[in-house]
């Protein structure tokens, strides 16, 4: 089962780098329509299902705007022999 | 000191401080209110001061007085703030004061946008405000020599009486880079004996830059004149990248444009096609004797801007009919890719340079 992440972007930190959407290797990134407060397009989580949690995005940020909160899987069973 | 990771305008307040550059007073505005926002908590931890004063007109009379009295200062701005500033900047130059001022360049004209633009290059190298004067202007195209000219610019306002303009984009002020912030030495500086400290036991000092009697003010534009000349004879600064061949093509580029075209040039010696890069560092003065000398060797001369063309003006100026000198810009900012840059060395060098 592979582990999942939850990618929160403060988007008021974000000055519309796109350093994030670029490194994205599953497109999870996409820049916004609409600006935040300092009057930039800022980076927004489209497709939070697709993140394979390389963490990319949160090493690239050069201003600490993403948070990665990975879930752990739940544990399964592994079987032993005797 | 090693190298620690700062953005480029905080990067920009740090190293002013460091230079003596205690009194700042300033307005925000994107993109360089970072610049403001560092030196709100800086200033009272070294015992500086940081005002934020009602508009940028009040600004730049603000650095008028405070200049007059022969302190350090400085402020930042973008664009449109700068444009509301140049009356003052205009006053300081007649009144001979030194000040700093760092212009962090959006889109225009207008209110313009947010993102990196040089479109300033016309208010910043050709006066800006009204009458006969000039800025020396320093222009970095990294983070690290942003840092390292705000010491050198505190020097040259100094030294020349004459404010400084250090020109960067919204790049080079919202990007974070490595820096190492050096101890840099200069000649010791006259002293300030006409600065009004108050006149007890000794004639008043007066800043003034109205005169009425055409004689004197003649004597001043030439007084003016005579410093401009001389920071042409000594304070041309640039960069040569790959020069040191025959060329295929000369760039000229300055600030954030010359990096993407130390990219290009870097990708055309793959299709061996030969490129060099001219990136002047002042503006004014231009290194125009350098340009010349290098399209002698070069088949076109390429410049590229974040404009529709401003600096390319002063290049033809300098190359004169000797060579074809032709323009890439993008504007708006929109940022040019060295993809694109290579595509337009291609046209031209194909094309045989005609």
């Amino acid at each position: 089962m592979a582990r999942k992440a939850k990618v929160t972007i403060d988007k008021n930190r974000c000055k519309g780098c796109e350093l994030c959407v670029n490194f994205c290797p599953k497109q999870v990134l996409a820049m916004s329509k609409e600006i935040n407060d300092k009057g930039y397009f800022y980076a927004q989580v489209v497709n939070q299902e697709a993140c394979i949690v390389c963490r990319f995005c949160g090493l690239m940020c050069p201003d600490t705007a993403i948070e990665i909160a990975v879930e752990e899987p739940e544990k399964t069973e592994v079987g032993t022999n005797g | 000191m090693g190298k620690i990771l700062m953005k480029g305008n905080e990067a920009i307040a740090e190293s002013a401080v460091r230079a003596g550059g205690l009194l700042y007073f300033g307005y925000p505005i994107t993109p360089q209110s970072e610049i403001a926002e560092y030196l709100a908590h800086r200033m009272p931890e070294v015992g500086g001061v940081f005002l934020q004063i009602e508009s940028e007109v009040a600004v730049a009379n603000v650095l008028y007085g405070a200049a007059g009295a022969g302190a350090r200062v400085w402020t930042s701005s973008s664009s449109p703030g700068i444009s509301l500033m140049m009356e003052g900047v205009s006053y300081i130059a007649a009144s001979e004061l030194p000040c700093v001022i760092v212009n962090i360049v959006r889109c225009g004209p207008g209110l313009g946008g947010i993102l990196p633009s040089q479109g300033d290059y016309f208010q910043a190298v050709k006066g800006g405000g009204h009458g006969d004067y000039r800025c020396l202007v320093l222009a970095p195209s990294s983070v690290q020599e942003a840092v390292d000219l705000m010491p050198l610019a505190f020097d040259r306002a100094d030294r020349y009486r004459n404010p400084v303009m250090v020109i960067g984009d919204g790049m080079i002020g919202q990007m974070m880079e490595p820096v190492e912030f050096k101890e840099q030495k200069f000649p010791p500086l006259p002293p300030k004996d006409w600065a009004t400290t108050g006149c007890k036991g000794r004639k008043p000092n007066v800043v003034n830059s109205l005169y009425l009697d055409p004689v004197v003010e003649e004597q001043l534009n030439f007084k003016l004149a005579a410093k401009y000349e001389q920071m042409r004879k000594n304070e041309v600064r640039f960069e040569e990248y790959r020069t040191d061949r025959e060329l295929d093509c000369l760039l000229v580029a300055y600030g954030t444009t010359a990096r993407v075209c130390k990219t290009a040039i870097q990708r055309l010696d793959e299709e061996k096609i030969c490129a060099g890069l001219l990136r002047p560092i002042t503006l004014f003065p231009f290194p125009e004797d350098k340009i010349y000398e290098l399209a002698q060797r070069s088949k076109v001369v390429l410049t590229v801007e974040m404009s529709t063309g401003q600096m390319v003006e002063d290049v033809r100026l300098a190359v004169g009919r000797t060579k074809p000198v032709y323009f890439f810009g993008r504007a708006g900012g929109m940022v040019p890719s060295p993809e694109e840059v290579i595509e337009v060395v291609r046209k031209y060098v194909e094309g045989g340079g005609r």
